[in-house]
Order: C-alpha cells, then structure tokens, then sequence
C-alpha cells in the first residue's frame, strides 16, 4: 500500500466489538491487525504478528495492566507504543531495545465506531459524537471496490431496510459535494403497488454520501415530506483474500408518518446482506458507479 | 446532512470534444439541454401538496398556490443548506407555465423563459381534460437521448413490439426525414403491411394487411416526441411522448395518448400498450446506456434505415456545441402549429 493509502482512516471495527477481555483480529487488505482495550479503556491497534516468532498475537490474551500478550511465549507489549515490555522468566532484566517493538497503527474512536489508520502519524478524523444505537458487521465474498460501485449501482443487492424496495430511479445522480460522493435514489414501500416503472411518484427516498475514497456512506431515509426514517452509516473496508467487512449503524427517526415507517422502529430494520445475488450482480448495469469513477479520477487530477 | 444539489448552470452543459462530433461515436450522455420548457408532470398529478421532479438531478417541487402551478427548488419542509441556483435567478422559484394537460418547468436562464419556446402539440386540448386512462407514466434507466433515438428508428418496433404493432411484412416502405435546428422528423410510409395485432383485437381489423403512415416529430432541446400514426384501415393515434431526462441516465416519460377518436375498446386499452412497449424497449435501451456513457473509439455501424437517427445524433451534436459555446437562441420557431409538419387530421382534433 502506498503512503498516501496509509493515511486512510477505515472503520474496521464497532465499539462493542473491541474489549479489554479478548484480542480482535481485522485487517485492511492483507494488513492484519490485533486490537483490544487497554486499562483505561483505550483502544490500541498493532500488527497481528509478534516480532519473536510471528505468531498472531489475536491469539494471545489481554493481561490486567492491559498490555497484549502472545499465546505462545508470553511477549507482551504496551498498545500505546507497540514496545515490548515483558518476556516471562527474564524476571528483572525487562529492558529491551528500541528494535523491540510491534508495529503500531493510530485509532480513532467516535460515534460507536473504531477507525484504523496504518501511518501512526496520521492526522486524526474529525470527531464523531452522535452513537447510533443499533449496528452490526457483515462479511461478503465481494472485493471492496467492487462492493462500492454495487452500492452506488443497485443498494437493493447489498441492504435490507425492512419494507424498503430500492428503484433503479433516481432523484440524483452521483455528483460531488463538500468532498463526498451524493446520489439520492427514488424507493418504495414493499406492499402492493403500481410497478416502479410505471410510478409517477415514489413515498421515499435514500440519499448517501460516500468517501470517495474509502466508500464509507452515510444513509438518509426520508419522505416526501423530508422527515428522516432512519440514518445509517456503512463501512466497506477491504480486508484479506478480497472479502470485504462491513461494519454499520443505525438510527431510526423520530417523525415516521405512515405504517410502513412507523415498522422501522421495531426490532431489527436494518441489516447488511452477508450473502450478494451473484447472478443479479453479474448483470447489474454500470452506472452511477462510472460517474464514481469519473469524479474520482477528476478529484485525482 | 445537506438535502439538496447545488449544481451550477454551467455544470449541466458539458462540452462535447471536438474529435467525437461524429454521429456514430456520440456520446449521448454527455448532451445536455439548457434553455428549454420539459414537461414535469401531468396537470392532474399536481396539487397543494409538493410533488418532486427533477431535470439533470436539479430539484423542482412542483404544486399549486390558488389553484396556480408553482415550481420550486425546494421543498417547503426543507432546510435549505445552499442558496438558490442560477437556474431560479436566485428567487427559488423557477419559470412555469401549464399547457396541454401539462405542467411545464422551464430549464436554463430564467430571464429567457418564453412561452414561444414550448412545442407545439396540436392534438392535445390546450387546457387538458384528456381522461386519466389515455395517460401514464412510464421510465426508462437509460439516457434520454437514447429512448428518443429508439422512437426515432422505428424499424425496431417490428422485432422488438411484433407483438403488439405487427412484424416487418409489407409491400413496400419508405422513410423520409425532414429537420430545422429544433426539430426532426420522420414519416414512415408502408402499404400492405401486416396489421398491428393490438388492431385485430382491439379494433376489430379484420384485413390482413393495413396501409400505414407513423410519423415522429421530436423537439430536440425539450427532448420531447409526437408519435403520429394513421392506419388505414384503422385509427388514428396520437402520443405525447416526452423523454424528461431526470438524470443523465434516467428518463421519465409522462405520457399521453389521444384515442378520443378510437373505437371504445381500442380507445381504452391502447394507451395501455405503453406499459408492455416502454418494458420490451427497456430491455434494450437499458444495456446500451452505459455503453454510450464515454466516448470510444469503435464507431456504430449503420443502415439506409437509420437515417433519420443519424440525422437525429447530428441535430443534438450541432445544438450541444451550440450551447457548449454559449448560443442559447432557438434558431426555429417550435411552438407554431405543426399540425401539417405531421400530417394531422385537423378535423378529428378540433379544441
């Protein structure tokens, strides 16, 4: 990976999944990473591969000072440094030099979502301060950027928003705006109702905006008259052997005028798809995701 | 989270490289209109409460003030989170007026905004009134150059429509294709053709063969067609078929066919048609919209029948790098009736 993608923040984990009771193992593209809470409830990042003999260290446990320790000889190392800083049996001789240490990537936490960036210098993202309250992580056998333009060409294949039916109609197109990538996609209730094509007028609306660069998006459902059903932000990160892990969340409005608004605020609405319709993707014709990569390659230049 | 676009006037206007000005490497996706009247909805299908339409992703909400159609760039709940776009002359209201059965938003410079420019469709009543069953709404996930190129070539309908407009048995058959700045048209002549099975059944044609003359007429800078057909034996019909280019690759079609003329099944249940039709072109049209989003360097092959597609590409081209070069001024004259462009029967549509 280049310099410029190490800078990157990629959201490769919800808060509730990182704890100071057992090591998480995420990656970004062949990049894997070891995350945990240290004792002040921090979270900290290194590779998941300790420098004695490559072991994931994800295999390892969180010790009560909240220093990560490998499962096979005991290392264990500060989060906060990536330092080594205990061998077991080595008793009082614990100083170790520089050279010692795993390599350490910067986190972000915000908003119930952890952010990894590769550079440890990298400057951090804005603060998030709004908790979503429902979320989830999906896995889907699909690379990242193919998961992207899937989303920007059809997010019927990839989400389920519960009663939500996406067209393929739109209210407007890809386009750029303050830095993201904005569409906004004409919907439907699912119940019986005249087909899609033939609608003069469609009760919902989604609009996203996406980083142009990572694809994390920002969902907006909302009605004709404005009101916002349900906000959600999802995450594509890409991670090992071309998957791509998806982390979400979700919030439901507070105004869902109507039946079908008012069922989103039972249970579990909203769900990433673990599981694509290849053979719906395979003839998923390209479009929105060709203006991603014209304004993508016009922001290059 | 900003709700809205702002896309400045300029945007919407791309300008065509100079190198694909050729017609059988255009790149429709790239042709955008400015300084033009589309017909946004229906008459009926507007009331107090805002419905939303857009041209180029450009919002307008359109409902009525005392029984008036206003078009506006946002919607009364909204917060707006930019200012009104040069395309509303910074008012955030856009030029409308209601014709046809239609509520028309007016596209480019406000200040340009003259009822002159709006096409002429004489055989629809001026101040609407068609019943509900003559018209509809059908879309298309393509460009709208693309769907008006369809309708243009009517050699297709013969494969792709066999079901309902007939096969490509006749006598004979001649295309003659006719155009000024603004508009093109074509008229397609055939004698003995194979009757449209939509008339056997709907009209009760008993002959096997009909002679027919389909005439279609678009105006170019409204992306808006007349679909003029005269069968003889049978009926006489008229379609409204606008193509509102809602995004570079979305178009919807408000439709209206005047059947007033018709029996009374055929005068019901033609204007129907348009759901099967609008699905089997889709079919086609669909997959050919990403293929014309860029340019390339594989030209399309072509026939004597695709004349008047040709001359089609060839009119949008001239008018884009028109604009591309800041000449808004219509050339033609649009709105003067055009009841002999396209053969009307003045006397079945008096209003």
């Amino acid at each position: 990976m280049t310099n410029q993608v190490n800078v990157l923040w990629w959201t490769v984990a919800r808060s509730e999944e990182v704890t100071g009771k057992k090591p998480l193992s995420v990656d970004i593209g062949d990049q894997p990473i070891v995350m945990w809470r240290d004792k002040q409830g921090v979270v900290r990042a290194l590779e998941d591969r300790c420098p004695h003999r490559r072991a994931p260290l994800s295999l390892g446990c969180i010790r009560d000072n909240g220093w990560i320790q490998c499962g096979y000889h005991g290392w264990s190392y500060d989060g906060a440094t990536g330092r080594l800083t205990e061998i077991p049996n080595m008793k009082d001789d614990q100083r170790f030099p520089p050279l010692y240490k795993a390599e350490r990537f910067a986190v972000a936490e915000g908003g119930g979502l952890v952010r990894v960036a590769l550079d440890p210098a990298a400057v951090p993202p804005a603060p998030t301060e709004t908790m979503m309250p429902l979320s989830g992580t999906a896995h889907v056998t699909l690379d990242q950027a193919h998961y992207v333009a899937a989303l920007y060409d059809d997010p019927g294949l990839l989400l389920d928003i519960r009663g939500v039916h996406f067209t393929p109609y739109l209210m407007s197109e890809l386009h750029e705006e303050d830095g993201k990538l904005v569409m906004e996609r004409s919907c439907q209730w699912k119940h019986l109702h005249w087909p899609a094509p033939f609608s003069a007028d469609f009760p919902i609306t989604a609009l996203t905006r996406s980083d142009p660069v990572t694809g994390e998006t920002e969902l907006t459902l909302r009605d004709t008259d404005f009101n916002t059903l349900l906000s959600a932000v999802i995450a594509p990160v890409p991670a090992a052997r071309g998957v791509t892990a998806i982390r979400w969340r979700c919030r439901i409005g507070a105004t869902r005028p109507g039946f079908h608004a008012k069922l989103l605020g039972f249970g579990a609405p909203f769900r990433v798809r673990q599981t694509i319709d290849a053979a719906a993707l395979r003839t998923l014709k390209p479009s929105a995701s060709r203006h991603g990569e014209d304004l993508r390659a016009a922001a290059a230049a | 989270m900003p709700d809205a676009l702002e896309r400045p006037i300029e945007s919407a206007v791309p300008t065509p490289p100079a190198a694909l000005n050729s017609v059988n490497n255009w790149v429709p996706h790239r042709l955008a209109m400015r300084d033009a009247w589309f017909p946004l909805a229906h008459s009926t299908g507007v009331g107090p409460k805002p419905v939303r339409r857009s041209i180029y992703s450009q919002p307008y909400f359109l409902w009525r003030e005392d029984g008036k159609a206003v078009a506006a760039e946002f919607h009364p709940n909204e917060h707006a989170t930019r200012p009104a776009s040069p395309l509303t002359g910074g008012t955030g209201r856009y030029p409308v007026m209601e014709r046809y059965g239609y509520v028309w938003g007016w596209f480019g410079n406000p200040e340009a905004a003259d009822p002159a420019h709006l096409p002429s469709l004489p055989f629809l009543p001026p101040k609407g009134g068609l019943p509900g069953y003559m018209v509809g709404t059908v879309r298309f996930d393509c460009a709208a150059p693309l769907s008006l190129e369809n309708l243009i070539d009517l050699t297709h309908a013969d494969f792709l429509h066999a079901n309902i407009v007939g096969d490509e048995k006749s006598e004979s058959e001649s295309v003659e294709v006719y155009s000024t700045s603004e508009t093109v048209t074509m008229v397609r002549t055939c004698k003995g053709k194979s009757v449209a099975p939509v008339m056997k059944f709907f009209s009760g044609i008993r002959q096997p063969t009909q002679d027919i003359r389909q005439v279609i007429h678009i105006f170019l800078r409204s992306h808006c067609a007349i679909a003029y057909g005269r069968f003889s034996p049978g009926d006489d019909v008229p379609l409204f078929h606008p193509c509102v280019p809602e995004t570079r690759d979305r178009t919807r079609l408000d439709y209206a066919m005047n059947t007033s003329n018709a029996g009374f099944m055929f005068r019901h249940v033609m204007p129907k048609a348009s759901y099967l039709v609008s699905r089997q072109d889709s079919s086609m049209t669909s997959p050919q919209s990403p293929r014309y989003m860029r340019e390339t360097k594989r030209r399309d092959l072509h026939s004597r029948f695709d004349a008047a597609g040709q001359r089609y590409r060839l009119l949008m081209q001239d008018l884009a790098a028109r604009q591309a070069e800041g000449d808004f001024a219509y050339r033609d004259n649009v709105s003067a009736d055009c009841s002999d462009i396209i053969g009307l029967r003045k006397e079945l549509f008096v209003y």
